[in-house]
C-alpha cells in the first residue's frame, strides 16, 4: 500500500549539507499500526513528509496504493492528501479563527465532492474523541489536550486510508497519550486505517505493532 | 465549508487591519467617483447644451467676448447688442449653412418673487434652429406673441402659469429639458416680435421700467457650418468680412472649459493616484505580512488537501471582499458627497453641470468597483502567488 524505495533528502544548513532521510526503503500493508522510533534530528519527520508528499525526495520514489505521488501533478497530490492520507502533528495544528466544529470540516473546503454530508460524521469524530461540549469553542479556548482531540477528529473527516502522525501525544499527560493511543487503535481495527506514527518515545512505539527505528537519516527495523 | 468562509473568518480575525485596508480603498474609490462623476456631469452638461444650442458658431460684438462666454457658460444675464445687417453678412459667407439671430434683453427686478434677473432670449421664427425643433416636437406650433418658453432651472413658474415682464403678462407654455449650460436652463425665449412688443409697451406703461431694447441691434448670430468645411475656418472667414465681430467657435469654448476643468481636476487626480498608489503599498505589505503570518496554517492548509489554486484563491478572496467593500463604501461616500454638495460643487466651479444619466451612473460605478478590486487583488497578487508557491512542508516548518 505504501511503497519507499531508496528515498534520499539532504537539506543546506549554513554551509553544511544534512542527510536528512538516507537511501530510506520501506514497505507497509493496507491496515498495518506502526511506528519510527528516533531521537529529534533523526529525519524521521522529513521521512513523514516525504511519504505525505509534502516535500519532494532529492531521489527515490514513494507510492501509495500503486501510485508514485511524486510522478503525478500538483492538483493530483493535493486530491491524493485531501482523501487518502492525513495528517496528525506534534503542535497545535488547528486554524485559529476556525471554531472546533469548522476545524473539523476544514479538509472538506478543498474536497471535491462537496455534497458530501460531512457534518453528522464531524459531530461522531468529535463525540469520539470526547470534546461534543467543546464545538464552538475557539481554539484559543481550548486546553492542549482538547486542541489534539479536535486535530485528531480532523484527521478522520475524509475517511483517509492512512494516517501520518508525527508525535501525536507530544506535551500531552499520560492519562491522555493511553486514550489518544487507543483511539488510533480502535480507528486501526474498526476502519482499517493504515498508521505510521514517529515518535521518540519508545513507550509510545509499544503500544504499535511494527517498530522502526531511525537513526542519522537511516531506518532499521527495531 | 467553503473557501469564501475561510476567507472571511480571517477577515474577521485581524479586524483593525481589514479596517485600515476597507478606509484606504475607501478613500481611493471616494476620490475617483466623485472626480469622475464630476467630470462626466460637465461633460455631459455641455454635451446636451451644445445639442440644445444646435449652432457650431456664435457670433457676438468683438468688445463683448468676455461677456459672451460668460453667458453661454455660466449663463450671466447680460445685454450685447451689433447692427442687425450683420446676420445677413455672415449668411453670405463662404459655408455657412445657416444663421439666426437672437437679442438679449435682462427682466428687471421682480418684486412679487424670488427671480432675480433673467435672461430674456429672443429668436427670429423663421430662421431659427436652436428652439424651433423643441417647438415642433413638444408645443408642435409656433410660439404667440404672448407666449414664452422657460429653462428648466427657472424653477419659480409652472407651464400655465403667467410672468409679468416689463409690464406685460406672458404666458409659460413650456419647459426646455435640463441641460446644465445656464444660458439655456436659466433663460427666457420667445419670438423677437414679442420681445419688440414688450419694449414698446412698456414705454407707455405706468409705473413699469422701460425696457430700453434698441431698435434694429441684435445679440448675436448662431451659425451653422456646412459639413464639408470646419468651423474654425468658417469663423476666419466671418472675422475676416465683419469688422468689429467675434465668431466663437462653440466646441472651442467647450474644449476651453474642459481645459479650465483640467487644470481645476488635475490637483485631485494626483491627490487620487498618489492615494492610489499608497493603498496598492499599503494593501500590498499588509498581505505580504498576512502571508508571512500564516506561513504554517498555509502549509497545513496544502497538508489537508488544499490545492496551489485554493490557496491562491483563499488569499485574493480576502484581497477581493475587503477592496469591494471598500470599494463599494467608497461610490456611497463619494455619491453621498458630491449630492450633499452639489450646489457648492456648481457654484464654486461655475461651469455647466447636469447629474449624468443613470446608464453613466451605472457604468461610472462598474469602473469604480473594478478599479477598487482590481486595487485589492492587484496588491495581493504576489503575496498570494508567494502563498501558493511554498513548499507545504517548509511553509509548517517555517511557521514554527
Amino acid at each position: 500500500m505504501i511503497e519507499v524505495k531508496d528515498l534520499s533528502k539532504t537539506y543546506k544548513v549554513g554551509t553544511d549539507i544534512v542527510k536528512a532521510v538516507d537511501n530510506v526503503s520501506l514497505k507497509v500493508e493496507k491496515g498495518e499500526f506502526l511506528s519510527i522510533v528516533g531521537h529529534s534530528g533523526s529525519g524521521k519527520t522529513t521521512f513523514l513528509s516525504l511519504i505525505g508528499g509534502l516535500t519532494k525526495p532529492d531521489s527515490g520514489t514513494v507510492s501509495i496504493e500503486g501510485t508514485d505521488i511524486w510522478s503525478i501533478s500538483d492538483n493530483k497530490l493535493s486530491e491524493l492528501r485531501n482523501l487518502k492520507i492525513n495528517f496528525i502533528y506534534q503542535f497545535s495544528s488547528l486554524i485559529p479563527t476556525l471554531d472546533v466544529i469548522e476545524n473539523v470540516l476544514l479538509p472538506t473546503a478543498f474536497s471535491r465532492d462537496k455534497d458530501k454530508k460531512y457534518c453528522d460524521y464531524a459531530m461522531e469524530l468529535i463525540e469520539t474523541v470526547g470534546i461534543q461540549d467543546k464545538i464552538k469553542s475557539y481554539p484559543s479556548q481550548l486546553s492542549g489536550g482538547q486542541q489534539r482531540r479536535a486535530a485528531i477528529a480532523r484527521a478522520f473527516i475524509n475517511r483517509p486510508s492512512i494516517i501520518l502522525a508525527d508525535e501525536p501525544t507530544g506535551d500531552l499527560d499520560e492519562e491522555t497519550e493511553i486514550e489518544i493511543m487507543n483511539l488510533f487503535k480502535e480507528m486501526n481495527k474498526n476502519n482499517g486505517i493504515t498508521f505510521l506514527i514517529v515518535t521518540h518515545s519508545s513507550e509510545l512505539a509499544k503500544h504499535t505493532n511494527k517498530q522502526y527505528r531511525m537513526l542519522n537519516g537511516k531506518l532499521n527495523e527495531a | 465549508m467553503k473557501v469564501s468562509h475561510i476567507a472571511l473568518k480571517n477577515i474577521k480575525r485581524k479586524f483593525f487591519r481589514s479596517i485600515a485596508i476597507i478606509i484606504s480603498v475607501t478613500v481611493v474609490a471616494a476620490t475617483l467617483f466623485s472626480v469622475t462623476t464630476v467630470m462626466d456631469s460637465v461633460e455631459t452638461s455641455l454635451e446636451k447644451g451644445t445639442a440644445r444650442l444646435g449652432a457650431d458658431i456664435m457670433v457676438v460684438p468683438a468688445k463683448a467676448q468676455a461677456q459672451a462666454k460668460a453667458t453661454l457658460l455660466a449663463g450671466e444675464p447680460s445685454t450685447f447688442y451689433m447692427d442687425r445687417n450683420i446676420v445677413d453678412r455672415v449668411r453670405k459667407i463662404e459655408g455657412v449653412k445657416a444663421a439666426s439671430s437672437q437679442v438679449f434683453l435682462k427682466t428687471a427686478k421682480y418684486k412679487c418673487c424670488a427671480v432675480n434677473d433673467m435672461q430674456l432670449i429672443g429668436f427670429n421664427p423663421s430662421t431659427d434652429f436652436s428652439i424651433k425643433p423643441w417647438l415642433i416636437k413638444k408645443l408642435s406650433r409656433p410660439l404667440r406673441d404672448n407666449e414664452i418658453i422657460m429653462g428648466r432651472e427657472l424653477t419659480a413658474f409652472d407651464v400655465g402659469s403667467s410672468i409679468r415682464i416689463y409690464g406685460k403678462d406672458m404666458k409659460v407654455v413650456g419647459m426646455l429639458d435640463e441641460t446644465g449650460m445656464k444660458f439655456i436652463d436659466n433663460s427666457v425665449f420667445m419670438p423677437y416680435s414679442a420681445m419688440e412688443k414688450i419694449s414698446e409697451e412698456s414705454k407707455t406703461k405706468k409705473g413699469v421700467k422701460a425696457a430700453n431694447l434698441p431698435i434694429d441691434k441684435i445679440s448675436t448670430v448662431l451659425v451653422q457650418v456646412a459639413p464639408e468645411i470646419s468651423a474654425e475656418r468658417v469663423a476666419i472667414f466671418i472675422e475676416h468680412e465683419i469688422d468689429g465681430v467675434k465668431a466663437l467657435v462653440t466646441e472651442h469654448v467647450i474644449s476651453s472649459v474642459r481645459k479650465q476643468l483640467f487644470v481645476l481636476l488635475r490637483s485631485v487626480f494626483s491627490i487620487s493616484i498618489i492615494l492610489w498608489v499608497m493603498a496598492l503599498l499599503l494593501i500590498g505589505v499588509v498581505f505580504s505580512m498576512i502571508v508571512n503570518e500564516r506561513q504554517r496554517e498555509i502549509g497545513l492548509l496544502r497538508s489537508m488537501g488544499a490545492s496551489k489554486g485554493n490557496i491562491f484563491r483563499l488569499i485574493m478572496t480576502e484581497a477581493s471582499i475587503l477592496s469591494l467593500s471598500g470599494g463599494i463604501l467608497g461610490i456611497i461616500i463619494g455619491g453621498v458627497f458630491i449630492y450633499v454638495f452639489r450646489g457648492l460643487i456648481r457654484s464654486s466651479l461655475n461651469i455647466p453641470y447636469l447629474w449624468p444619466s443613470p446608464l453613466e451612473f451605472i457604468i461610472l460605478i462598474a469602473i469604480c468597483l473594478f478599479l477598487s478590486l482590481a486595487t485589492g487583488t492587484g496588491a495581493a497578487l504576489y503575496p498570494a502567488i508567494r502563498s501558493m508557491r511554498m513548499e507545504p512542508y517548509e511553509a509548517i516548518r517555517g511557521g514554527e
